[in-house]
């Protein structure tokens, strides 16, 4: 057999390249060529949890050159040797985003609701994703905040800015809300830029519908069967949920890490988002100890899509192992 | 904050579920039913200028045989299981055909179970034909099917449930020593019996009439199709074939069975999974193969990775491990 080198193998396919006169089959098809397609499915993925069914649905993904302080608390060149080590593109980090839609059999419930229109052509595609699983915008019954970031809030207004779940009830986590709608620590964060345009962006999406949101309290069900568990460091509010139906369940845990190649792996790393990192830090630890225990099912906002999978400890950190894709529910 | 333990967890979920006060139930709306479906399984990326489809095929599920690896002890293939989050005893096997449209060919390259098996299966397996028309592609504007080799998942989407072309207007481009191989009488004569023997059979059932006549073979290190170069990567069998597919600087290393599902074969090359018909060839293709992907950064596209079996690789204890490629929302 032929030795496997790069070099090898494409001097070899230069050479056939360069002599035309080995292939009797190229001429005789008379179909012609097909244009190409140019177009990515509509990422959407079903799973069950006992009797309930849940779409994991992606919003997109970015990739964007790593800002300096991508990880605050270890120089950029180690950062840029894990995104390699990730395989992510030069010099980027790329970050996905993943809603999710459980239905409990009561109740259609989605968490989270991804970036929105308007960000970037990669983002906000959630309603295209509910429309090829099927699922209608108006038959949402609830929507639940993890915490009130861009990218968990925005995709509740369309482009219009109409509430693009007309008959669902809105839910933020209590101490998230008091958090971002505190004038007071708006005024805090006026030197802080990211922190600026949140507290904005904040107001921006929800100051209308302020009237008839619903805040939930932490160890208490949002809906049937889906419990906010207190998950704070990351924003002061910020709430993972375990998902149980039957003998089963599953934990979502919305932001517990952003991206697992980087902070599931280096749990002390402490991402740009988060707002007491030193909590989310302790945060981390204590739910990733939980699920590698439990050996629970993990979905991660920031996960590649679709985001499922399992934590396992390894050195000092954690790893995730996705799940399978299963082409039967 | 709430303290992690499973007790706390469930026990809030339980005394949660016990009180009846949450006031959130004003909706008069009748609940949505279960859509009880899975998205269809396929996905898309470039090659420089070559858009690639991966179809899935679905999986098959079915309990391991004691010598399902045949120099590993069960329970030690049921731990590297057990690491992956896997069932006990279970092998869940992926299959995953892809459909390369490089301008001027729109090739299949392998086929799947075939439709047949979408009955048989229940739906688990058989897919790759309504996968592939929900991505966009018919079937009949396919004019290239390229076979890595003969075993059943590969070929027997060459036909449909009623025997008739599955790609009707396609020529079927296979590997010169894997057609010779199983097209021998003698060989065939002298085959092991049992699973050998069996896939004879099914070679011949399979490569009919209407097959052969749109059969060409094409040899190991040439280009099959443009930007297609087919390299010999025997010991799954006799002649078993990868490919690489390079368009302008990119790469991917399309594998077809270098490896059986990564989470036992790609860790552990040393594994020898009872469908490698000479085991200790099929070793050394592996190692060589792997060590190229991970010196060279190459992406794998691998048949029974699971969907959409896209990644790269890196050395790992004694083994190598795969990184599944992030799921690109565009193309």
């Amino acid at each position: 057999m032929m030795q496997l080198t790069r070099r090898k193998l494409f001097a070899g396919a230069a050479a056939v390249t360069a002599s035309t006169a080995f292939m009797p089959l190229m001429g005789r098809s008379a179909l012609a060529s097909a244009p190409a397609a140019g177009k990515q499915a509509a990422a959407f993925y079903r799973y069950k949890v006992g009797s309930y069914e849940c779409t994991s649905i992606n919003d997109g993904a970015v990739s964007f050159p790593m800002p300096d302080t991508f990880v605050k608390n270890i120089p950029k060149d180690q950062a840029l040797a894990a995104a390699e080590a990730a395989y992510m593109p030069k010099g980027k980090v790329t970050v996905p985003f993943n809603p999710q839609i459980i239905n409990t059999g009561s109740k259609l419930v989605l968490i989270d609701t991804g970036y929105g229109p308007g960000i970037a052509p990669s983002v906000g595609l959630l309603p295209a994703g509910m429309a090829a699983a099927g699922i209608d915008p108006k038959a949402i019954d609830v929507v639940v905040r993890s915490h009130l970031h861009p990218d968990h809030i925005n995709g509740l207004k369309t482009a219009d800015g109409k509430v693009a779940f007309p008959n669902a009830e809105i839910m933020a986590p209590s101490q998230d809300w008091a958090f971002w709608m505190s004038d007071e620590n708006m005024a805090k964060a006026q030197d802080n830029v990211m922190m600026k345009n949140y507290f904005a962006n904040t107001r921006k999406i929800l100051s209308d519908v302020a009237g008839k949101m619903t805040k939930y309290d932490w160890g208490k069900e949002v809906a049937p069967g889906i419990t906010a568990l207190a998950t704070p460091g990351h924003t002061p509010g910020h709430t993972s949920f375990a998902v149980a139906s039957g003998s089963s369940k599953i934990l979502i845990q919305s932001d517990v890490t952003n991206i697992p190649e980087f902070f599931l792996r280096n749990p002390d790393w402490h991402v740009a988002y988060d707002i007491d990192p030193v909590k989310a830090a302790e945060t981390r630890h204590k739910f990733y100890d939980m699920a590698a225990a439990e050996k629970a099912m993990v979905v991660g906002f920031h996960f590649q899509f679709p985001s499922i999978g399992y934590v396992e400890k390894a050195g000092t950190g954690y790893r995730l192992i996705p799940v399978a894709w299963n082409p039967t529910i | 904050m709430i303290k992690f333990t499973r007790r706390n967890l469930f026990s809030a979920a339980a005394g949660a579920a016990a009180t009846a006060a949450l006031p959130f139930d004003h909706s008069v709306r009748a609940a949505t039913p279960a859509a009880g479906k899975q998205a269809a399984g396929w996905y898309r990326y470039k090659i420089g200028t070559i858009e690639v489809t991966v179809a899935t095929d679905g999986v098959a599920r079915f309990k391991m045989a004691e010598d399902h690896v045949i120099n590993i002890k069960k329970d030690v293939v049921n731990a590297a299981l057990a690491e992956v989050f896997m069932e006990k005893d279970m092998m869940t096997t992926p299959y995953n055909p892809i459909c390369i449209n490089t301008g001027s060919k729109l090739a299949v390259v392998d086929t799947g179970t075939g439709e047949a098996n979408y009955e048989k299966s229940n739906g688990v397996g058989g897919q790759f034909i309504t996968n592939l028309v929900a991505s966009g592609i018919d079937r009949a504007a396919v004019d290239t099917v390229i076979i890595s080799h003969y075993h059943g998942d590969h070929i027997n989407g060459l036909l449909m449930a009623d025997n008739s072309l599955t790609y009707p207007n396609a020529e079927i481009l296979v590997p010169t020593p894997e057609h010779k191989y199983w097209m021998d009488d003698g060989e065939m004569g002298r085959a092991e019996k049992g699973r050998i023997e069996g896939n004879f059979k099914n070679v011949r059932r399979v490569f009919n009439a209407e097959v052969l006549k749109r059969v060409k073979t094409y040899e190991w290190g040439k280009e099959v199709i443009p930007g297609v170069t087919a390299q010999g990567t025997p010991g799954h069998t006799p002649g078993h074939t990868s490919y690489v597919i390079a368009s302008g600087s990119d790469t991917v290393y399309v594998q077809s069975d270098v490896t059986h599902v990564p989470f036992l074969f790609v860790r552990h090359p040393d594994w020898h999974a009872f469908y490698d018909q000479d085991a200790d060839m099929a070793e050394v293709t592996r190692r060589k193969v792997y060590d190229m992907l991970v010196a060279d950064k190459m992406r794998v596209q691998g048949f029974h990775y699971p969907f959409p079996s896209l990644a790269h690789v890196e050395k790992y204890g004694t083994g190598y491990r795969e990184l599944p490629v992030v799921w690109n929302p565009t193309i």
